[in-house]
């Protein structure tokens, strides 16, 4: 493997890697605007000029491949500092400098790299070139334009032309006065619109739903995995102050590269939704508010008793909340088990080597429940396992599958006590005897299985609204009150570490091993802006 | 000297294929296909002929970049683009002798061993791009191309296409995109089109002048060819002088003879009653020269020890009636035109060097506009940009700026301030309530 040297620091890097990689694996820091590492290299913006020994030119570290005995100078030159510092100048000379009320202030390439450089003066003193009308344009369902900002890096356009391939966006006109728009002026209806607003580097794309909600500094990320399909994209949940703000993609080349589609990226309001902050107990047809305590004693009783005991889980439960409730309640209740599950819109996702990723499964764990090897049932299964009449019915997840809102299901579950685990505003509360306030996948951690096979980490990002609580501890607190001491396992690193044990699907992985190996988000950051 | 390349000129139907034909043409043809194309590559190699778009590059190097062994097609591509201000060598040839240039392309086609071949003409020459298809027509149904080229067994076609009307588009790797029917951006290089070029295939791209250069090589052999003019500035060129001269035109000349014999001698001098005050020596793109240059040779070494180049040969003669502050910033709103607007300092820099030039002709210069501009010009060549298009705008500009500050100096110090620029202002329509604290 060649080894290069970059600012004194020599590292080894593989045989075709790009002096920006290099670099970020010696520790130096080369800045840059267009490239980006899962689009074409085009050179445009300049800013990462590096002076290579015995070359008489500067080049551009984008698209300068490494050889080995290279001796390459950042930092350390005059020569390119000079040059990097007259490109600043050229990219702010007609850059609106509108910081404080841009959106992107704070995740901005072009913001970090001035704050970096520190070079606070320009000689431009020209009115500056604005594009009338095309500052705040809405170029399609969720995607805001202000061409005034655009740096002319062309991530945009590459990534509609190479990664979604709709080449929905294009330049128009030419030199100073090129700017961004759609093919044929059409709507951008891309379903991966929100990721051009990703990689834009600066704000001149910003997403329409979360432009000036909150500032970007003010968020804190938490790896997570998205819940909108099996494919299993990896997001940051950005978070502040108990409330999700958006989704952003998380670095996987084996799955989602950068990339998230709207779709998923816009579920991320939706784990704000809580309805439900008590646990709530039907009597005489009124539901009332209990405590936990009250809940967990009279629920544990019941289970106790209950000689027909069925259970609706979902896919998009974690394995550690599928793994507790097949232990407790098939296990050792001796109760039925199924998985509801149904098929969904089709979702693709792209991954880092530009291969296709496809699903029909609308859930994100629908392939662990069948490695934990429970049945899954569509709807007309899952209505025939309802049919009749049990002492205790539990449902898991009501919003899992559309027929446990249908009147029909309803009407079955009326006949017997039944356990809801809920969230959200579900017909299924009008005839459920307990709720149970369950938490979002923003306050949960466990894992999912994707149906590529990858076991994948969430983490939690904000507490649980209200008395709210993750599945897997409601399971363990039922558990608990039934005295069922090996299942008594307060932590979802103790679940899944009693899942390895027991199920050779799960073999061999280690809790630890299956977190976020990045320590922030920053990286990403840089990628997608 | 005998006309090569513009011996059609003034010849009564000059354009059709008998007249050609009965001028020895296509004879290059014929010699280079009883010859291995690697022979003919290296005649040409020998001629030391140089490629006559600008840049210089020996054309018989450029071929033999070409992967030999390629499987699969390769192209030549004829360009014809002619966009440089000052420059219009390739209409000439094309209007009267465009067999010349077809017989040129042919030679090349054969010598890379491509069976496809483009003109790329640009898009405001619509009637050449006829006379070339005419051309293509005739020497089609006389079996000069086609499936069997001159009874052998090589199969050659030629294709004409014209440009969409940008400037960039003659940059050899922006003609490529544009070709393709794409944007006329340049591509990052290495790989160079020899190698993957259009449609991802090796191309060679040859400016008009220089294909009309092959027959000749092959008829009358590269050591004819190489000796006129000097060692390395071989050849015959045509020099396109336009401006302030008594007889603009197009020259075919010696390469090598000195401006002073090309202004003076060929073109009559200045006109009456003035005074040479500098010169373009290639094209708008080349650095500015000033009279006490004129003894310059006008070939391609010569041209660039004397800190300038000869680029396509169009001369642009300025007499002392010309503002070279006006003359800068003319050229400085041409490049900022015709900026593709891929790379940052040329796209920028050209738009904000054209706003600095147009405010000191306004008459609100500063006394630091000399250096900025030279700052801008220093930033936006030497390899900072894709393509030459930024070295192309920033040497004129700085030349300008660097051999003429007398002129500079007049127009700041007789500047008045910029007046402050007026922002509409509201009328106050009192206080309103619920605001202004009430």
């Amino acid at each position: 493997m060649p080894r290069v040297t970059i600012d004194g620091v020599t590292v080894e890097v593989a045989a075709g890697t790009n002096l920006i990689e290099a670099a970020r694996l010696a520790g130096v820091n080369i800045p840059f605007f267009c490239y980006h590492p899962y689009l074409s290299v085009v050179g445009q913006c300049r800013i990462c000029m590096v002076e290579v020994e015995g070359a008489p030119r500067l080049a551009i570290a984008c698209a300068t491949p490494v050889t080995d005995g290279m001796v390459v100078r950042s930092e350390t030159s005059p020569r390119v500092k000079e040059a990097r510092d007259a490109v600043m100048e050229f990219l702010l000379a007609n850059h609106p400098l509108d910081c404080p009320v841009c959106d992107q202030a704070g995740e901005c390439l072009l913001q970090d790299h001035s704050f970096t450089e520190g070079r606070s003066t320009t000689h431009m003193v020209e009115e500056r070139r604005t594009f009338p009308g095309l500052e705040r344009r809405l170029i399609g369902p969720h995607v805001i334009q202000n061409q005034n900002r655009c740096i002319h890096c062309s991530r945009c356009i590459r990534f509609t032309q190479e990664i979604s391939e709709t080449a929905a966006l294009t330049y128009k006109s030419r030199g100073n006065h090129a700017y961004i728009d759609t093919f044929d002026g059409r709507p951008f209806t891309d379903p991966f619109s929100a990721c051009a607003a990703d990689v834009c580097p600066v704000g001149a794309l910003t997403v329409r739903e979360f432009r000036f909600r909150k500032r970007a500094w003010k968020l804190r990320s938490t790896p997570s995995v998205c819940p909108g399909c099996s494919i299993g994209c990896n997001v940051w949940i950005d978070h502040h102050e108990r409330t999700v703000y958006r989704f952003t993609p998380r670095e996987n080349p084996a799955i989602n590269a950068t990339w998230l589609c709207d779709y998923g990226r816009f579920l991320a309001d939706s784990l704000n939704q809580a309805h439900y902050l008590h646990p709530l107990h039907r009597v005489d047809g009124q539901l009332r508010k209990v405590s936990w305590g009250e809940a967990i004693r009279a629920l544990a009783l019941d289970l106790a008793a209950a000689r027909t005991l069925r259970v609706v889980a979902a896919g998009t439960l974690a394995n550690e909340t599928l793994f507790l409730a097949r232990e407790l309640f098939v296990r050792h209740l001796k109760g039925e088990l199924v998985v509801a599950v149904h098929e969904g819109e089709p979702r693709r996702m792209k991954n880092g080597k530009g291969e296709w990723l496809r699903s029909r499964d609308a859930h994100p764990n629908s392939e662990g429940a069948r490695r934990l090897g429970l049945e899954l049932v569509d709807g007309d299964r899952l209505a025939r396992f309802l049919f009749g009449a049990a002492d205790l019915t539990i449902i898991l997840d009501p919003t899992a599958h559309p027929y446990l809102a249908t009147n029909e299901a309803l009407q079955l579950l009326r006949v017997s006590p039944t356990l809801v685990l809920v969230r959200t505003d579900h017909p299924i509360a009008e005839v459920a005897s307990w709720l149970l306030p369950v938490a979002s996948l923003a306050s949960d951690e466990g894992t999912f299985t994707s149906s590529g096979g990858h076991v994948q980490r969430f983490a939690p990002a904000v507490a649980p609204a209200g008395e709210a609580r993750p599945a897997w501890q409601i399971l363990h607190l039922l558990a608990r009150g039934l005295g069922v001491t090996a299942l008594d396992l307060p932590s979802p690193a103790a679940i899944f570490t009693a899942l390895v044990a027991k199920d050779k699907a799960f073999a061999g992985l280690a809790w630890d091993d299956l977190a976020s190996k990045e320590r922030s988000s920053y990286r990403e950051r840089q990628h997608v802006g | 000297m005998e006309p090569i390349l513009l011996r059609a000129r003034g010849v009564p139907n000059s354009r059709s294929l008998e007249t050609y034909l009965s001028a020895g043409g296509y004879e290059g043809l014929k010699k280079a296909l009883s010859m291995d194309p690697d022979a003919v590559t290296k005649e040409v190699l020998d001629s030391e002929l140089r490629g006559r778009g600008g840049a210089g590059f020996p054309t018989g190097r450029k071929w033999t970049f070409v992967p030999r062994d390629h499987p699969g097609p390769k192209y030549l591509i004829c360009n014809a683009d002619e966009s440089e201000p000052g420059t219009f060598k390739d209409r000439e040839i094309i209007e009267y002798d465009p067999h010349l240039v077809l017989e040129g392309i042919a030679i090349a086609s054969y010598a890379i061993r491509a069976n496809t071949a483009y003109i790329y003409i640009r898009g405001e020459f619509v009637r050449w791009a006829g006379i070339l298809e005419q051309a293509i027509a005739e020497a089609r149904a006389h079996g000069i191309l086609g499936r069997q080229v001159m009874g052998s067994d090589y199969h050659l076609d030629v294709w004409v296409h014209r440009g969409a009307g940008a400037y960039i588009c003659g940059e050899e790797t922006s003609l490529i995109e544009s070709l393709e029917g794409k944007r006329g951006f340049p591509r990052l290089k290495p790989p160079f089109p020899a190698v993957v070029g259009v449609f991802g295939k090796p191309t060679v791209v040859n400016n008009v002048e220089t294909l009309a250069c092959v027959p000749s090589i092959l008829t009358r052999g590269a050591g004819w060819f190489a000796s006129i003019g000097r060692p390395r500035n071989t050849g015959p060129k045509l020099y396109c002088v336009s401006g302030h001269v008594r007889r603009p035109g197009v020259y075919e000349l010696p390469m090598g003879v000195t401006f002073r014999e090309i202004i003076e001698e060929h073109c009559g001098g200045i006109r009456d009653g003035h005074r040479l005050k500098a010169f373009f020596p290639g094209g708008s793109s080349a650095p500015v020269m000033t009279p006490d240059q004129l003894d310059v040779k006008a070939d391609f070494d010569a041209c660039a020890e004397a800190g300038s180049m000869l680029g396509s040969g169009g001369v642009i003669v300025l007499d002392d009636t010309v503002d070279m502050v006006e003359a800068a910033a003319n050229l400085a709103h041409f490049y900022a035109h015709e900026s593709c607007g891929q790379c940052t300092p040329c796209r920028e820099g050209s738009d904000w060097a054209k706003d600095i030039l147009d405010r000191i002709l306004a008459g609100h210069g500063s006394p630091e506009d000399p250096q900025t501009l030279l700052r801008i010009c220093t930033y936006a060549s030497q390899g900072m940009t894709i393509c030459p298009l930024g070295d192309a705008f920033a040497l004129p500009i700085s030349s300008i700026v660097k051999k003429f500050p007398g002129e500079f100096e007049r127009h700041i110090a007789a500047a008045t301030p910029r007046p402050p620029k007026k922002l509409p202002v509201l009328p106050w329509a009192g206080p309103r309530p619920g605001f202004d604290g009430q």
